[in-house]
């Protein structure tokens, strides 16, 4: 299989070789720092992050579904829209200076930013891959030829009449191309980044990604970012190197269940030149310049967007925030730098902040049809007023309690998070998964080990108070966190408790101890839960449990209940508990497992 | 081995606390404040036994010999032989014995049984459950009688059953709502209990009970009180015809009719004189 791939991309790389002048081709410079420097240097950003529009002014646009689809403009900065079109959008939106772009049935189509009016329409014959702009001019890359011979065109367009200005062509693919400052950057072959003058055509500089792929690129009003799922270069004179190590690399560190999350459209995947779902599972970030070291995430945070849920990460991966969007998928989502943006496919615009995950702003657009997806120009923007309280703990709780299937997986990632949190409320929630009989198995598994793992004496109250709860035909209760919160006590053992707390907590284990609708395993971690937190007073109902069970073949004939009944009444208890064991272990009626467990639980005593 | 149980009685029922509480098998009758409540068994009732051996085949590994040694312990009247059964339940018995064992006990029954009774009633084997209500029924002690009440919560039916039959055994008052919720789920057991408790007020309460608990079930326990020999006086009885003629169900007739025809038609009697207009009403005629 690789041997036919090289074979086919040796052909590929030949025609490139011999064929008309090209710019895109295998042998050329590679990681030319100068030319890198030259090439960013020539590159007209702003001195503050800020939109690209010439206005300068917030804003979004929407396509909306429906037949035909519709064109929303929208100001960010004064809550309005600024018009609506019907349009056959098959494209996401491409924002330019005074512009925007489109892929409107067959045809690229520019519209005034303004008003919405269309400027004008080229026919794009062959495949289009996709299109991108800049303050003066459009770009686009589409694919024509046949499948034998292909070629694909990088062109330049003039903004005001479509008048093309430069084109490029290729005979080795070529990815859609983004744009940032009058430089066009054309991924080719997955491997190498081209910086293209945008006025002009010409190669400026090219980039070779020698650890990882380049598949996509991210532009800001500042800072254009490349890489692939594994993570994102800055581009800036350290990209030279090619290698994470030596550049200015960033990786966040995905939690296992938002795997769907990329950071940034497939350049390569023709699908993504029009919002889809995977506009809908993001990383979201920021950066600060630097000279050394990998890049520095803003305010050492970066944020997952993840169809309903946004989340804040710290640099380790701790999860420090998170937000559930009611009901509806956010359907797009951008970091401004100062802030998170997301839009709802009911046409919700809810900002965040990216440090604390605070809601600072929510506002409907008032849109009939559905949101399909949304291009943002508001780099540098922050709303204006007093953010909301940080809801995560509510947001876990959701997630964790959501009915939607399609996210079991975060809704452990949910739990996961929650357990880390300190308090009883909390684990009052977690508790409530684990009554939700709706809530799948495995998630429920993860709360027990969840609960376990927390070791917050500040829980017992609630732990005790869901002990409460007993099998009861009548009331038709039944006790199906017992085996969890008795774990999750026993859990607390060696813990600094209030002896207040553990006395109501003790009687509630007993009372399960006690009950016969408590199952042999459930029983097991009873005793546990009793042993560890009873500093002795567990030993009395402990050693009646023994005498009452131990010549039984149910519950006595069990061998895990008998470790736990020995190895609790050993551990824990005095001389008298060690008699009471010897005297069991030498009764001809008690089980000769639990016998056994005795002899060698005193073989030292 | 007996004398182990009552160096460790306190650990049999301990709740938790720092210091075990008293041997129970061993807590003086005299400490029962109920007024009803049995007194220690007096010597001299019962056959005279050998005691040592039969308490040593009762704590024994012969299974088929300690259930026959429970059986003498409780059928003599010697005290010592009682608080022999007490410390073998103390100490703890396999199933099969302690079924006899707290069925022994009631043959003479002391306060003190209560105790131990309420333990073997949260026991695992419903077998040892069910004996353990069953003697329960035996004692006033409010403890004995929430043990019979937590009994009808069980979720097992054979348990349920057993302490329904204690409690109309016990004429468990503080059990009535708790069998009126097991006769809304159709269990037979709630109704023979219901049927043998009531008394004038009570069959009014049942037949009030029309619409929240199914119609057969209903019929069938207001047939029962009607049944009963010890129901009256005959005023009540016709109230009770008139309720089982507001039931829909066939069971209705049923009941009316075997109250025709365990009654005599002399000396008349207005209840059956009721009941029976009733039958040929709904029947279309005919008569007994």
């Amino acid at each position: 299989m690789s041997r036919l791939l090289s074979i086919a991309l040796l052909g590929a790389f030949g025609l490139v070789a011999c064929g008309p002048k090209s710019m895109f081709r295998l042998t050329s410079e590679d990681n030319d720092r100068t030319a890198i420097s030259a090439a960013l240097a020539k590159r007209k950003l702003p001195e503050q992050p800020a939109p690209l529009n010439v206005a300068r002014t917030p804003r979004m646009f929407v396509v909306q579904n429906g037949a035909p689809r519709t064109i929303v403009a929208y100001d960010l900065a004064t809550s309005s829209v600024m018009w609506k079109m019907d349009a056959d959008v098959k494209s996401r939106v491409w924002v330019g200076g005074d512009f925007i772009l489109t892929l409107e049935g067959k045809q690229l189509v520019a519209r005034d930013q303004k008003t919405g009016t269309p400027r004008w329409k080229i026919g794009v014959s062959g495949q289009f891959i996709g299109a991108s702009a800049d303050r003066d001019r459009a770009y686009a890359t589409w694919r024509e030829g046949t499948d034998a011979k292909p070629t694909w065109i990088l062109a330049g367009l003039e903004a005001s009449s479509g008048k093309e200005l430069w084109r490029a062509p290729s005979e080795g693919e070529l990815g859609a191309p983004s744009a940032h400052g009058g430089i066009v950057f054309s991924p080719f072959l997955r491997q190498w980044l081209y910086l293209v003058d945008g006025a002009t055509g010409q190669q400026l500089a090219r980039l070779r990604g020698i650890d990882e792929q380049i598949s996509t690129v991210r532009v800001t009003s500042r800072t254009t970012y490349f890489g692939s799922r594994q993570g994102v270069f800055a581009l800036d004179a350290r990209a030279a190197s090619g290698k994470r190590t030596d550049a200015t690399y960033g990786q966040a560190k995905i939690p296992p269940q938002l795997d769907r999350t990329s950071y940034g459209i497939d350049l390569y995947d023709q699908v993504q030149t029009g919002y889809t779902a995977a506009d809908r599972a993001r990383v979201l970030w920021s950066s600060v310049p630097s000279e050394s070291g990998p890049m520095k995430f803003t305010g050492d945070t970066y944020a997952v967007h993840y169809f309903r849920y946004m989340f804040g990460f710290d640099l380790n991966g701790e999860l420090v925030w998170a937000y559930s969007n009611p009901r509806v998928e956010l359907v797009a989502s951008e970091h401004t730098g100062s802030a998170i943006i997301g839009i709802s496919s009911t046409g919700e615009i809810v900002v965040l902040d990216p440090k604390t995950g605070a809601l600072r702003e929510k506002k409907s657009l008032g849109l009939g049809q559905p949101v399909l997806g949304a291009t943002f120009d508001a780099d540098g923007w922050v709303p204006q007023g007093d953010e909301e309280k940080v809801t995560t703990v509510a947001a876990l709780v959701s997630i964790a309690r959501d009915r939607d299937a399609r996210f079991d997986r975060v809704k452990e990632l949910a739990v996961a998070s929650l357990a880390k949190l300190p308090g009883g409320e909390v684990t009052k929630e977690l508790l409530a998964v684990l009554s939700d009989k709706r809530a799948p198995q495995k998630l429920k598994d993860t709360v027990v080990e969840m609960l376990a793992k927390r070791k917050d004496p500040a829980s017992l109250p609630v732990l005790a108070d869901q002990l409460a709860i007993h099998s009861d035909f009548l009331a038709k209760t039944e006790a199906e966190s017992l085996s969890a919160v008795a774990k999750a006590i026993a859990s607390l053992g060696g813990a600094k408790l209030d002896a207040k707390v553990v006395g109501p907590a003790l009687v509630a284990l007993q009372s399960h101890l006690d009950d016969p609708a408590t199952q042999t395993p459930d029983l097991i971690m009873v005793i546990r839960a009793m042993a560890a937190i009873g500093a002795g007073a567990e030993r009395g109902p402990l050693a009646s449990h023994l005498l009452l069970y131990h010549a039984d073949d149910d519950v006595g004939g069990d061998g895990a209940w008998q470790t736990a009944i020995v190895t609790a009444l050993d551990t824990h208890g005095g001389p008298g508990e060690h008699e009471l064991l010897r005297q069991v272990a030498a009764d001809p009626r008690t089980k000769p497992g639990l016998a056994t467990a005795i002899k060698d639980a005193l073989v030292n005593d | 081995m007996v004398g182990l149980a009552c160096a460790l009685g306190g650990a049999v029922h301990a709740q938790p606390g720092p210091a075990p509480a008293p041997a129970p098998a061993k807590e003086p009758a005299a400490k029962q404040a109920a007024p009803k409540a049995p007194k220690a068994p007096k010597a001299g009732k019962g056959p005279k036994i050998d005691l040592a051996p039969t308490v040593a085949a009762v704590n024994g590994a012969n299974v088929e010999a300690a259930v026959k040694a429970a059986e003498l312990l409780g059928a003599t009247g010697d005290p010592a032989a009682h608080d022999a059964l007490l410390d073998a339940l103390a100490m703890g018995l396999p199933p099969t014995v302690a079924i006899v064992a707290v069925n022994s006990l009631i043959a003479h029954p002391a306060p003190p049984d209560v105790v131990a009774l309420k333990r073997y009633a949260g026991h695992h084997n419903p077998m040892v459950r069910s004996a353990a209500l069953a003697s329960l029924a035996m004692y006033p002690d409010p403890v004995a009688k929430k043990a019979v009440i937590a009994g009808l919560h069980d979720t097992a039916g054979a348990v349920r059953a057993a302490a329904a039959a204690a409690a109309a055994k016990g004429r468990v008052r503080e059990a009535i709502e708790p069998l009126f919720e097991l006769l809304a789920r159709g269990e037979d057991s709630a109704a023979k209990a219901l049927a043998a408790m009531a008394d004038a007020d009570l069959a009014r309460k049942i037949g009030e009970h029309l619409g929240k608990v199914p119609d057969a079930i209903l019929a069938q326990t207001l047939g029962m009180v009607l049944k009963r020999s010890d129901f009256g006086p005959d005023p009540a009885r016709v109230e009770l015809v008139r309720a089982i003629g507001k039931i829909q169900d066939s069971q209705a007739i049923a009941a009316l009719t075997d109250y025709l025809d365990a009654t005599p038609k002399n000396p008349p009697r207005p209840s059956r004189q009721e009941a029976q207009k009733m039958v040929e009403a709904r029947m279309g005629g005919g008569g007994k």
